[in-house]
């Protein structure tokens, strides 16, 4: 039997391995860094897909290949061939949570993460609890026709489904990094609620138990049918571990007439990496689609959710909040293109820079012609914290229609002196003051997250603002 | 009507020959010469450059357009528009690059103050003039600003020693001929306490004439100096025209600086004002009303370098037909700027279905005791304003002018010369006409 | 309604292949291909700039840029991320000369 150099420990208690290479694979596959059009086929090859799909991710390459890197921005310095491209499932998994940093640990024992979900995202091989707990869930929505699994399992059960859908709303050729997504992409979830449905509960990334969550190149695939509503969750406060130095992701959501999804991110990575994703939503006649986006990086992150609104009253709307500190770029935002009458949308984008972070905005509203009747409102406000610290702001507003109402503003500020003074004569330390008039600042955003994340992003900005994490 | 007589391409050939008739100072021929070995380096801007992706020039052919060929025949030139019921203190006027007349009032001149045509007084007061020409604009960011360098001439040289407070408007005028180049640079020098004000303007002989505008404006004002800077850009609608204009204001020194831009076939300007010294402020006005295929594109910049300046600029924009404006602006903020005010807000009024407008604002902050703020606004004309107006009698046209005029008023408001607000007043209620 | 002007021998745009041709100040590609010729604006309506010079196949050309895919016969938009459709113009053949005629 080939040694298996894709699962380097091994586990007495179950390997959740869909690829079970040991017994099927034709090749000696042995581990190798690089991206070439071989290393795509293996992928291909090894996860069992349909020649399209294989001819897809190769011309992904091509595309990822002939396009320059891009020219704005953060500055990437990635070297592509020294990056491992085939799938590691037991990327965290086959750890045990002695050899969790004790770091991560605190984090979480301050966040307040309960018990089953902390060891779950740290990597460590699922629980039996966690599986009974988030069983159940499944079995509930596959009763409402409800399809929920990740993208690799969708191919297989869906194929159909999925190929009418995917790429359509992110092209390989899109950019550089949607191309490289394209052509080595694993993971992800793919959900597909049918017309009417409404899901009450927030789906999350975790309750797939059964794959890797937080892999590097995922490729999400929602797709909203009539009238129905989903909101999906993303992340988790919890500091996100992977080893690897690029988490390069595709998100691409259809929301149909009438219906409604909200994707919630909520990111903090606990490593130096570079998080460059694509995501993109098409509204189309009376959707709303909504992004709620969270931010608190490593290194560099570009991010700039997008809604188009495609027919009569669609609706966008995105909350995006970015806090970088020492050593970090957040260069996020957010992008609406209105492409029919009668649409709106609305951006409040919150980011707060200290400690030598840097915050960039960067957003694009535009309204194509014959989009009468439009409008748009973006407000952008950011805080910066020191005098190290940077903030920027780059917005695009591109009008082609005459009947339309479309509304900027952004500002730049510091915590005002009489603010702090106010809080800090009535017993509150310095610190404390200023990480109350921090959440007050972003406080537009967290009420729109689920309770239990609003508390855990309370005292995630409390960690930050103290410098204890980041 | 005069026509330009055969001038000599951008080329070498031409260059030298340019030079040789221009009998100048060897340090101006050196920075000329450099400057054309730059411009025969650079290739024309495309739109895979960041600053041109939205201004599209492959239709403009260079080689249409030359050095200053044989000075025209002299008639006196129109008045301009921002001279009516003004009392001058002195006027410049070039025509197809050639310097056409300067005067100054007496009592001005005997106070030490300078102005007149740059290429004669860059002789006369080539030390004044060498220690300050393109120390402000870059003259070698790229093609244009290289041409202008090398080629520039019909300039203007205003200098104002210390503490001389100038009580009546200048007023500069350049003028173009069917199809030839304005290649005019503005050199102004306020030295510490000066205080003046300048009307520029900019007209062609023939209304849909073409044309070529490449050009510069530096403003330089000491520690404590005043001014008020007036630029109106009208030319006929087959202009092309490129400009860098760049201010240093220093140490407690004011600028206001009024744009209006109403003509050309495409415009491409790079405006930055540059707030070098504590406590130095500049108020930036602009006005720009577009028609037909026009593409006005015009970049600001709000350069924050030394701490407590303010800064607050304001652009208004009204399109009508299938024209189109680019409005860029930029506030940078150094690390040094502490306790800066930096404001921008750019407001668009569409008068049509097919017109374009793209408003980038932008903010580049690296200090954290400051107050930023940008804002734009893109709508139409209100119909229930319209309605009102017409139910007091007024006809839809000029229901429409009220409208109008009300949008562009809050920026007439801070234009403090008379003559210049009620003169834009005029030229826009000119041009507006009747819309569905 | 403008008139027909001539704007290239069929000689020069082989099958396929294409010319860009400036028109009354607007940059048009004459496209020749599937034995039919067509005429678009040089726009690609996502992001403003050239769409000329992108891979042509069949009746699609795609910017050369971020992938947008039009028709050419009536400048629909195809794929993301374009969502409008570019201008198209009236071209015939008679004899040896390409004739274009500007629409909207």
């Amino acid at each position: 039997m080939a040694t298996n150099v894709l699962t380097d420990s091994h586990d007495g208690i179950g390997e959740i391995n869909k690829y079970d290479f040991r017994t099927e694979s034709k090749y000696v596959f042995k581990a190798r860094k690089g991206l070439d059009p071989q290393i795509v086929s293996q992928i291909s090859e090894m996860k069992g897909e349909p020649d399209w799909m294989r001819d897809f991710r190769l011309r992904s390459l091509e595309i990822f290949n002939s396009k320059p890197m891009p020219r704005w921005g953060g500055k990437i310095a990635i070297d592509f061939q020294d990056i491992y491209y085939y799938l590691k499932p037991a990327n965290k998994q086959g750890k045990t949570w002695d050899e969790v940093p004790d770091e991560i640990k605190k984090t979480f024992d301050r966040l307040g993460i309960p018990e089953a979900e902390k060891k779950f995202l740290a990597g460590v091989k699922a629980q039996f609890e966690s599986e009974v707990i988030y069983g159940s869930l499944q079995e509930d929505l596959g009763r409402q026709g409800v399809i929920f699994t990740d993208t690799d399992t969708a191919l297989r059960e869906h194929p159909d489904l999925l190929r009418e859908y995917f790429s359509t709303i992110i092209p390989p050729a899109d950019n550089k990094f949607a191309a490289l997504n394209s052509a080595v992409w694993s993971g992800g979830s793919f959900i597909y609620v049918p017309k009417g449905v409404k899901i009450e509960f927030p789906l999350q990334a975790y309750f797939r138990i059964n794959a890797e969550n937080m892999g590097q190149f995922e490729r999400t695939l929602i797709i909203v049918d009539e009238g129905a509503e989903v909101h999906y969750v993303e992340g988790c406060t919890a500091p996100m571990y992977i080893t690897e130095s690029l988490h390069s992701a595709v998100v691409e959501i259809i929301v149909k007439k009438h219906a409604r999804c909200r994707y919630t991110t909520i990111q903090n990575w606990a490593n130096n990496i570079y998080n460059l994703v694509t995501k993109r939503a098409v509204a189309y006649e009376g959707a709303l689609m909504e992004w709620i986006d969270g931010n608190l990086g490593r290194r560099l992150t570009m991010k700039y959710p997008a809604v188009y609104m495609m027919e009569p009253g669609a609706r966008g709307e995105i909350l995006s909040i970015a806090f970088s500190s020492a050593g970090q770029h957040q260069d996020a935002g957010a992008k609406v293109v209105h492409c029919a009458p009668h649409t709106s949308s609305r951006i409040i984008s919150k980011s707060i820079s200290k400690n030598g972070g840097r915050s960039s905005y960067r957003g694009l509203v535009k309204i194509e012609s014959g989009a009468k009747k439009s409008k748009s409102s973006v407000v952008c406000d950011a805080l910066i914290l020191d005098s190290a610290s940077r903030s920027d702001t780059y917005p695009y507003i591109e009008i082609d229609e005459q009947d339309v109402t479309v509304g900027h503003e952004a500002s730049v500020s510091r915590i005002g002196e009489e603010q702090l003074f106010y809080l800090t004569s009535r017993g509150l330390s310095g610190a404390e003051a200023s990480t109350m008039i921090v959440n007050g600042f972003i406080e537009p955003l967290i009420k729109e997250l689920p309770m239990e994340y609003a508390v855990e992003m309370n005292r995630l900005i409390e960690l930050q603002m103290e410098g204890s994490v980041g | 009507m005069a026509e330009v007589t055969t001038s000599l391409g951008f080329n070498r050939e031409a260059f030298d020959a340019f030079l040789q008739s221009r009998g100048e100072p060897s340090w101006l021929r050196d920075q000329r010469c450099e400057a054309w070995a730059k411009f025969e380096e650079l290739p024309l801007p495309s739109q895979k450059d960041e600053e041109w992706s939205r201004t599209d020039i492959r239709l403009f052919r260079l080689d249409r357009f030359g050095f200053p060929a044989d000075r025209p025949a002299g008639a006196r030139l129109a008045d301009g528009l921002l001279t009516h019921r003004v009392e001058l203190g002195g006027q410049v006027t070039a025509w197809d690059s050639h310097p056409h007349s300067a005067r100054l009032n007496e009592k001005w001149a005997r106070r030490g103050v300078l102005f007149g045509s740059l290429d004669e007084l860059a002789a006369e007061h080539g030390d004044l003039v060498r220690s300050h020409l393109f120390r402000a604009v870059d003259a070698h960011y790229d093609k244009f600003a290289a041409l202008h360098a090398a080629a520039w001439s019909g300039g203007t040289l205003l200098y104002v020693p210390r503490g001389v407070v100038i009580d009546e408007p200048l007023h500069m005028l350049s003028v173009i001929s069917p199809g030839a180049a304005d290649l005019g640079h503005a050199l102004v020098i306020l030295e510490d306490g000066a205080e003046a004000t300048l009307l520029a303007e900019t007209a062609s002989l023939s209304e849909q004439s073409p044309g070529l505008h490449c050009g510069a404006v530096e403003l330089l004002l000491g520690p404590g100096a005043r001014m008020r800077y007036v630029n109106l850009q009208n030319w006929a609608t087959g202009v092309w025209h490129f400009a860098h204009q760049k201010a240093l204001v220093d140490r407690g020194a004011a600028l206001q600086w009024t744009i209006a831009a109403l003509g050309s076939r495409l415009a491409k300007v790079n405006q930055h004002v540059a707030l070098v010294g504590r406590g130095a402020g500049a108020q930036v006005n602009g006005v720009m009303f577009t028609e037909g295929k026009q593409h006005l594109s015009y970049h600001t910049l709000q350069h924050h370098e030394a701490p407590s300046c303010k800064s607050d600029l304001l652009y208004k924009s009204a399109l009508q037909d299938v024209s189109r404006t680019v409005w860029r602006g930029m506030i940078k903020v150094d690390p040094a700027a502490q306790k800066t005010d930096g404001y921008q807000r750019n407001d668009n009024l569409m008068l049509s279905d097919h017109a374009r407008s793209d408003s980038i604002p932008g903010l580049e902050i690296l200090a954290d005791d400051v107050r930023c703020t940008h804002g734009s606004t893109t709508g139409r004309v209100d119909d229930e304003q319209i309605f009102y107006a017409r139910c007091r009698g007024l006809t839809r046209k000029e229901a429409v002018r009220m409208v109008v005029a009300g949008f562009f008023q809050q920026v007439f408001d801070r234009i403090t010369i008379d003559s210049v607000r009620e003169a834009l007043g005029e030229a826009i209620g000119r041009r507006i006409r009747e819309y569905d | 309604m403008p008139d027909f002007i001539r704007v290239a021998n069929i000689s020069e745009i082989p099958d396929p292949g294409r010319k860009l041709v400036e028109v009354d100040d607007r940059l048009v590609v004459v496209i020749h291909t599937a034995g039919h010729f067509y005429a678009v604006d040089d726009v690609c309506t996502h992001d403003g700039g050239p769409l000329g010079e992108g891979q042509l196949q069949g009746f699609t050309i795609a910017c050369p840029r971020h992938g947008a895919k039009f028709d050419v016969r009536d400048g629909r938009a195809l794929t993301m991320p374009a969502t409008k459709a570019t201008v198209t113009h009236d071209v015939k053949v008679v004899g040896d000369d390409v004739l274009l005629r500007l629409c909207g």
